[in-house]
């Protein structure tokens, strides 16, 4: 027989793992954010000790985070990027995952490798890209041009000069979330969509179900979990992200939570500042990842046994 | 920031961002300043701008261009006459690409080390890692707001200027004994620039120079290049051209009254053009994606020399608001405490001062100018170098001056209020 501590000792390497790369980190960021700011050097000095936290930082950042307040509406904007963003992976994301699960038999092995492609080059020179796809004269203006969707995107309101998508607008952030993030959203749909057991769709079928109503009912609660996991993928980081509203936009009317991050934290005697934005921040990212957890809680209590 | 670094998307003029600071360096450094506070010397009439009283109890006043500092000795400089170390490496603390690599060659084989540049982000971050022992170089790049505080943490040493003679032969006078550094105690100038705005020609109709009653007024009057016009993504750049746009020239001050007007000001920007914040316009503005950006001096050099296309280059212009009416800054050289070549230090400094040198990593490299006589405005177009059009962004040494706009030190609750303004602007509500 094996020894009792043999199975649990598998995890010691990821759990050191996490305490040096997660939670020492986020206990330095919690330490300055309750912390206090070097009188010569102006950098941080965190308090280790709770017994010695200063609140005021973190109760200025709550206060400028309620409406009327300076975080607020860059706070909002950030959700509503995140979100309308997170719609579009979903709307693009999920077709490509179903097929790949279900109907890509020989391809499944290279449409893979395609969809893992991206992660070969770095995030930072895909959004590069963008800019020189979307300029004036770009294979992605030139294509909205000539099939005259920037005059729809216009005429709807989304874009405010169909020739100049890189002049600070929304549209041209969301897409290019969409286009960051989406290899991450796929992959665990598409392995959630992988393991249903056709069976059940099977069934489905044979008791009478289109195969509408057959997705509907049966593949979709299904991949709820793959949905989910794919969405907390992106949405954590997505909530954090400043690099790419600076590299397609520049404009202060399209700037997220993140940049505000990175203003406190990159210099300047308010490093703490940076810090309580980012705990508040991680607070109300714990929300969301609670709720991630006991929906997989529930899922597997359900699973028949 | 040259623009090789900042090609990647990264900022170099950060540190007009994310510092300031020597207040608190000096009043932490209090009691080693009160100590030394007989040697500390102001001059004449009122400051430019921020609290004239900031720090007077702690015995030394914030520097402005008509209050020098004379920042005290905490230790003796080198003896005269001692012979330069040579073997191993030279360490240069700097910006990344912010010095031609040929410049730095030279000075190795002169004396026989290998030059390494070992490079940081951002000033700030640079002084933290100084602080924290985690890189020891023997020289490095260093600011005017920023150089009383590693002054007061012992980050960099004292100068002993005989062996520096190219600072007197060859630097503005404005400059061998400048405001902040009174006697040159700590540190030597490296590239000097201005704040104004770059602008295309093919684009933009107006005629920016004759604006009246203020050029930076175009900012305001920019509906026409909506998604294509750009400020300096800085906290004290942007907050002082609001201030200038209303005829404030205290840029330097901390009146929460003036700070929420300039911010209302950069507000109504969104709406009028949608305006973007950046650090790429040498690139943007020659690339034509944008047409009208406030940028500095050194920005146009680098765009007209290496970034503009023939059309680009006719195109492309840099309106100077002129001596005491836009903010004019230089970089400085300082000798690490760490270093271990001391004397080797002091011969880069001067090196960096040697008009040959200096003209080198200016054209063919760097695009910022050195505040060397030598380098003259009306010569670089005779040469061809630049054109007549771009001949004002060629700044010289009367650009300087106990009237000059500089951006320098805040107090903390000054810099609080300037970083909070600009986080409200940038928040985009």
């Amino acid at each position: 027989m094996y020894p009792r501590w043999l199975w649990p000792a598998f995890a010691l390497p990821g759990v050191v793992w996490l305490l040096i790369l997660f939670v020492l980190p986020f206990y330095a960021v919690v330490g300055v954010a309750f912390g206090s700011v070097d009188p010569i050097l102006l950098t941080a000095v965190p308090a280790w000790n709770p017994a010695q936290w200063n609140f005021g930082w973190v109760t200025q950042v709550l206060t400028e985070l309620q409406p009327g307040g300076i975080y607020w509406d860059v706070f909002v904007r950030t959700l509503e990027y995140v979100l309308l963003s997170l719609a579009g992976c979903v709307l693009i994301g999920y077709p490509v995952a179903y097929y790949i699960s279900r109907h890509a038999s020989r391809t499944k092995s290279l449409l893979l490798i395609l969809l893992v492609l991206p992660f070969w080059i770095s995030y930072l020179m895909r959004m590069l890209a963008w800019i020189n796809l979307l300029s004036p004269g770009g294979y992605a203006e030139r294509f909205l041009s000539a099939t005259h969707i920037n005059d729809l995107l216009f005429h709807l309101g989304v874009v405010s000069d169909p020739n100049n998508y890189l002049g600070g607008e929304s549209f041209t952030v969301i897409i290019a979330l969409i286009y960051g993030y989406i290899p991450y959203f796929i992959l665990p749909l598409y392995a959630s969509l992988d393991r249903i057991d056709r069976s059940h769709l099977e069934a489905a079928r044979d008791l009478g179900a289109s195969p509408w109503r057959a997705f509907l009912h049966v593949t979709l609660p299904l991949s709820r979990t793959g949905l989910l996991g794919g969405a907390v993928l992106i949405v954590l980081p997505m909530f954090g992200d400043y690099y790419t509203p600076n590299i397609v936009s520049g404009a202060p009317t399209t700037s997220m939570i993140g940049n505000q991050i990175d203003l406190y934290f990159h210099g300047g005697p308010q490093p703490t500042i940076g810090a309580a934005i980012t705990i508040l921040l991680s607070l109300f990212l714990v929300l969301l990842m609670g709720y991630y957890m006991w929906t997989i809680h529930r899922a597997s209590r359900d699973l028949p046994a | 920031m040259h623009p090789k670094e900042r090609r990647l998307g990264a900022t170099r003029r950060d540190f007009l961002m994310r510092s300031g600071g020597a207040a608190l360096a000096l009043s932490g450094a209090g009691s080693f300043l009160a100590a030394c506070s007989n040697s500390t010397t102001t001059g004449g009439g009122a400051t430019s701008g921020g609290n004239p009283n900031a720090n007077n109890p702690l015995g030394l006043p914030l520097a402005r261009p008509n209050v020098p500092v004379t920042i005290p000795l905490y230790e003796q400089p080198i003896a005269s006459g001692m012979k330069p170390e040579t073997g191993g490496d030279f360490t240069i603390f700097n910006y990344p690409d912010y010095i031609d690599p040929a410049v730095m060659k030279a000075f190795g084989k002169k004396y026989g080390v290998t030059v390494k540049v070992t490079p940081f982000d951002d000033i700030n971050s640079g002084i933290t890692k100084l602080a924290s022992g985690t890189v020891q170089p023997d020289v490095t790049e260093m600011t005017p707001d920023n150089i009383a505080r590693v002054v007061a943490a012992k980050l960099i040493k004292p100068l002993n200027l005989d062996y520096i003679p190219n600072l007197q032969k060859n630097v503005w006078p404005s400059l061998v004994d400048p405001f902040y550094d009174k006697g040159s105690h700590y540190s030597v100038p490296y590239t000097v620039y201005t704040t104004g705005i770059l602008y295309r020609t093919d684009f933009v109709k107006e005629d920016i120079p004759s604006l009246t009653p203020n050029p930076w007024d175009i900012f305001w009057q920019a509906q026409a290049y909506k998604g294509k016009t750009a400020l300096l993504s800085e906290v004290r750049e942007t907050i002082a051209m609001a201030l200038l746009h209303r005829g404030d020239k205290d840029i330097n001050t901390e009146d929460p009254a003036k700070i929420n007007q300039a911010v209302k000001d950069l507000q109504e920007l969104y709406n009028i053009c949608n305006v973007k914040v950046g650090d790429l316009q040498y690139s943007t503005v020659a690339e034509r994606k944008a047409y009208l950006n406030q940028a500095w001096s050194g920005d146009a050099i680098s765009g007209y020399l290496f970034y503009a296309d023939k059309e680009s280059k006719q195109a492309l212009r840099f309106w100077n608001p002129g001596n005491g009416n836009g903010p004019i800054q230089n970089d400085m050289w300082s000798i690490c405490s760490t270093t271990k070549k001391p004397v080797l230090a002091h011969l880069w400094l001067n090196w960096i001062l040697d008009n040959t040198q200096g003209y080198n990593n200016f054209l063919n490299y760097n695009g910022y100018q050195p505040p060397l006589t030598e380098v003259d405005p009306g010569q670089l177009v005779k040469k061809g170098i630049l054109p007549e059009t771009l001949s004002d962004t060629v700044l010289t040494a009367a650009d300087l001056g106990p009237t000059s706009l500089q951006e320098m030190t805040l107090t903390t609750q000054g810099q609080q209020l300037w970083q909070n303004g600009y986080s409200q602007f940038l928040s985009g509500a």
